[in-house]
Formats: C-alpha cells, sequence, structure tokens
C-alpha cells in the first residue's frame, strides 16, 4: 500500500486536470440542458425520454473518458518513457498496474459521479416542468442504472489496461478497446440470434453458432451492466440479477488487471 | 570492500525488424564500482551506455550474468531504495507540479511528509527550482525538467546515483549547478555512475571511467593513470574507439 497509493494518487491528479476531461464534462453539461429541449418535443412519455436522455449522455462521457484520458494515462507512461521514472523508485511492475488502475478507477468514480449528480439534476428539473409524465418513476433505479455504467467503465478500463501491457502504442490499445466495447455490447443480442434463428426465418451454420458462443464466453457481456431501459420505465429487477452482475464486473476486472500485471511482469523497457 | 555495483558476465542482444535480426547490445561486461567513487560511462552513439544504465535499475532484464548494487540483485525492487535514476531526456507527468513529483519520489522510498518537505526545499534551491516548484510541469523547458528529474533522482538521499547524461540540454549555468551537486555528492561518501559525452565533464568528476564501444568494455582505468603528461581524455577516448574499429559520434 506504501507504494500503492503515490502512484495512484499521481494518476488520478494527471487524469483529472487533463483538458480533454474538462471537453468531455462539458459535451456532457450540454446534454444534460439540451434534454430539457428534446423531452419538451415529445408529446408523450416526456419521462421516459429525459431518463434516457440523461443515462444515456453520462454512458456517453463515460466511454469518452476511458477512450481519451484512460488509455493515455498508462500508454503515454510507455510512449514518452514516464515509466522509466516510476519503475526506477521501489515499486514493482504489478505494484505499478495495480496502482495505476486505482488511480484511474478513482477517476472514473468521481467524475461519474459529478455527472451523475449533474442528470439527476436534469431529469429532477424536466420532472418538476412536466410532472404528469412521470407516472412510474423510480429513482433507485436510475441510480443503479448510474452505479451499473460506472462499473462497466471500470471493466473496459481494466481491459484497456490488459491491452496496454502488451502493445507497443496507444493507438493500437485504444483500437482493441473499441473493438471489445462494441463486441460486449452486442455480443447478447448476436448470441440470442443465433441461438434461435427460425424466429427470424434465417439460417446460421453450425461453425459460426461456435464461434459467436467461444465470443460469448471470451468477451465481457457489456450488455448486462445497461440498465436504462429498466430506468426509464422503472422496471423491477430481481436482487439475484444485481448481484450476479456485480460480481460477474468484479471479477472481470480483476481477471483483466491481473493479466496485465502478469504480461507487465515479462516485458523490458529499452 | 563490497562494491556498491557489480556487473559480472553482461551480456544483452535486441531482435530489430521484421525478420527480428539480434543486435548485440552488450556482450560480456565486466564492472565493479566501489564506495565513494565517481565512475564515468563514455561511448560513442549506440555504444550500450543506457542499455547498461537500464539494465542496472531493471528497467531491461540481461540475457546472460548478474547486475547487483549494494550486493543484492537489482531485480530486488528494495534495492532501488538506495539507487537514485536520472534518465537520459526524462519526461514526467506533465500536470503534476515539480512539488508533487518529489512528494512522489519520497513516498514511494518510504520518507515521512517532513522528511520529504524538508528535502525537497534543500533541493529546489540546489538546482535552482525554487521559483517554479508549483508550476506544472508541462510549462518547463527541457533543462528545467533535467533539474526537476535530479532533484527526484537525489530526493531520498541514495547511496547510489546512476545518472544518464546528466548535462544533456542544459545551459552552463545548469551544468555547473550539476557538477557540483556531483561534487557534493563525492564529498559525502555517495556512488555517482554517470554517462556524458562531454568529457571535460568527466575529466573533472571522475575517479575513473570505462570506455564502452559496440557493446564491450575496452578499458576501464583511474584517470590519473589515463591522464599523464599531456594526454586529454578525448585523446584515450579516440583511441580507444579507433582501435575497436567503431564509427565515431561524438
Amino acid at each position: 500500500m506504501n507504494t500503492l497509493w503515490p502512484v495512484a494518487l499521481i494518476t488520478f491528479k494527471e487524469g483529472i486536470r487533463n483538458r480533454a476531461l474538462y471537453g468531455i464534462t462539458l459535451l456532457a453539461l450540454l446534454f444534460f440542458i439540451a434534454n430539457f429541449l428534446i423531452s419538451g418535443m415529445f408529446m408523450q412519455e416526456v419521462g421516459k425520454v429525459a431518463i434516457d436522455i440523461a443515462l444515456s449522455a453520462v454512458s456517453l462521457s463515460g466511454l469518452l473518458l476511458v477512450l481519451f484520458v484512460g488509455i493515455n494515462l498508462m500508454a503515454k507512461d510507455l510512449d514518452k518513457k514516464t515509466i522509466y521514472m516510476v519503475l526506477s523508485r521501489p515499486i514493482s511492475r504489478s505494484q505499478y498496474i495495480l496502482g495505476k488502475f486505482l488511480g484511474m478507477a478513482l477517476l472514473i468514480i468521481t467524475t461519474m459521479v459529478f455527472l451523475s449528480v449533474c442528470a439527476a439534476l436534469s431529469i429532477q428539473l424536466i420532472k418538476m416542468v412536466y410532472p404528469n409524465y412521470f407516472p412510474r418513476f423510480s429513482w433507485p433505479m436510475i441510480l443503479l442504472a448510474l452505479s451499473f455504467n460506472t462499473l462497466s467503465m471500470i471493466l473496459l478500463s481494466a481491459l484497456a489496461f490488459f491491452f496496454a501491457s502488451f502493445t507497443s502504442t496507444s493507438f493500437i490499445t485504444l483500437v482493441l478497446t473499441v473493438i471489445v466495447y462494441i463486441i460486449g455490447q452486442s455480443l447478447s443480442d448476436v448470441k440470442a440470434l443465433v441461438d434461435a434463428p427460425q424466429t427470424v426465418g434465417i439460417h446460421v451454420s453450425a461453425a459460426t453458432v461456435k464461434l459467436v458462443q467461444l465470443a460469448y464466453y471470451l468477451f465481457p457481456n457489456l450488455s448486462v451492466f445497461n440498465l436504462k431501459i429498466q430506468a426509464a420505465h422503472s422496471l423491477f429487477l430481481p436482487a439475484s440479477y444485481i448481484l450476479w452482475t456485480v460480481t460477474y464486473g468484479l471479477i472481470y476486472t480483476a481477471l483483466a488487471i491481473t493479466g496485465a500485471a502478469i504480461i507487465f511482469r515479462l516485458r523490458e523497457f529499452p | 570492500m563490497m562494491p556498491m555495483i557489480k556487473l559480472t558476465n553482461i551480456s544483452k542482444e535486441f531482435k530489430e525488424g521484421i525478420q527480428a535480426k539480434k543486435i548485440k547490445a552488450i556482450d560480456d561486461l565486466v564492472l565493479e564500482v566501489q564506495k565513494g567513487e565517481v565512475f564515468g560511462f563514455l561511448g560513442p552513439n549506440g555504444a550500450g551506455k543506457s542499455t547498461t544504465i537500464k539494465i542496472l535499475v531493471n528497467l531491461i532484464r540481461p540475457d546472460k550474468g548478474k547486475a547487483l548494487i549494494m550486493d543484492r540483485d537489482v531485480n530486488d525492487t528494495a534495492v532501488r531504495k538506495h539507487v537514485g535514476y536520472l534518465p537520459e531526456n526524462p519526461y514526467f507527468y506533465d500536470y503534476l507540479t515539480a512539488e508533487e513529483l518529489l512528494w512522489f519520489g519520497g513516498k514511494t522510498t518510504g520518507l515521512s511528509a517532513t522528511a520529504i518537505k524538508n528535502r525537497a526545499d534543500e533541493l529546489f534551491q540546489k538546482v535552482n527550482l525554487e521559483n517554479a516548484r508549483k508550476r506544472q510541469l508541462r510549462t518547463y523547458s527541457k533543462g528545467m525538467l533535467q533539474r526537476a528529474g535530479l532533484a527526484l533522482s537525489l530526493i531520498h538521499d541514495p547511496d547510489v546515483a546512476i545518472l544518464d547524461e546528466p548535462m544533456s540540454g542544459l545551459d552552463p549555468l545548469g551544468r555547473k549547478m550539476v557538477g557540483d551537486v556531483i561534487l557534493e555528492l563525492k564529498a559525502r561518501g555517495k556512488t555517482i555512475f554517470f554517462s556524458s559525452h562531454i568529457l571535460t565533464d568527466v575529466e573533472r568528476f571522475c575517479d575513473r571511467v570505462g570506455i564502452i564501444v559496440a557493446g564491450r568494455l575496452r578499458l576501464v582505468d583511474r584517470l590519473d593513470n589515463l591522464l599523464v603528461g599531456n594526454t586529454k581524455l578525448e585523446d584515450v577516448f579516440l583511441r580507444e574507439v579507433e582501435k575497436a574499429g567503431g564509427g565515431i559520434e561524438i
């Protein structure tokens, strides 16, 4: 812990002062303001639209944060050789990865809490203007959706760390992270399709089914963290689902960071 | 007496290009540096100086041989509590201040907050960054970064200072300052291992020098043995490079 905390803290400070973060936050704030205008244009379901836009803005900002600030926090150490300064201290490579990741997780949580408060304010103000359009409304569900979104961003940043541990440039890390994000978001739908192709009248080869099944167990299923629909419609969510999803997110994150630490221990920095 | 730095039969190869052609960076390097010594490590560009230094701070692992500092393998994380390292052309976190950089250096070596503050005050004065200590490092010039790097490498008062081209990017005042720091460390019995292309500086500070060409250590001797009569270090250096048949890039 003696060495983890200093690494985590400088990572957090480096991230929170990054100008790209201000740009991302500003974009989210513009979305929240636009939420008033867009929701007001709908003659029905104003509440659902408002919640959906607010949660989507937080979700998009989180993704941009991981892709454009998070990846740089680690990849720049390698690109610019800042890592020389860190690893020449009494810090092991595993401690470096863990410390960096803790700093990144702290940055994601801090930013997401701020954006979540702004999102909640935007929803609350629209609710006050259009109270009749919020017949079924649940703050706990919105809070849960925001928390799950934060957890999915922490998982995505752990995967970015995993890729950065063996790639040579930040660009490759970015590309791999985006690919995994896209696969992770659509994996459930694709699996549902290949499991029951007759429902849409298509034929799927056995090889494709095997490939999709393999991908399903290999890549993270990020769609399980997407609770926008449940929050917008205030749908009931069983406690077992919440527990299972949190466990899944934490285990996947731990595996990605452990993998990153193992690979990083073997790496050299010429 | 136990040597502070001991390199035993170190060899290192790198793979280059798509065909992974092997390039020998260091070949069977044997070297010892004693306590209180200032050792100058010289060689043309690409001779293996920085590779040797990176092996000493465990950024690179040797293919063969052993690297020890204070009789402990450089793989041992704890040994770096006693080592201060200044990389060539150091680059730090853009949005941190120099003060935060030194806090990081102090904390990771187990210093208390008070010890870090006192030591940072002293070092900022020494490297003449007193007025810029609260500025973010992205606003620093190359020379200022070099001085911040020197302060960082010394924050924990290490027994062994490993400095890779410490004069690089510095103006004459900065070079004098680095020279003063090296002399002060020497007076306090610290061991200094530094590489440099500036031979006049090496002549000024070093007790012994080693000349490496194309990965092989060609000569190790005391400066007073080498500089007899009118012989200059430059003559010795050029002679060794020519003997090795290496290209001269100085």
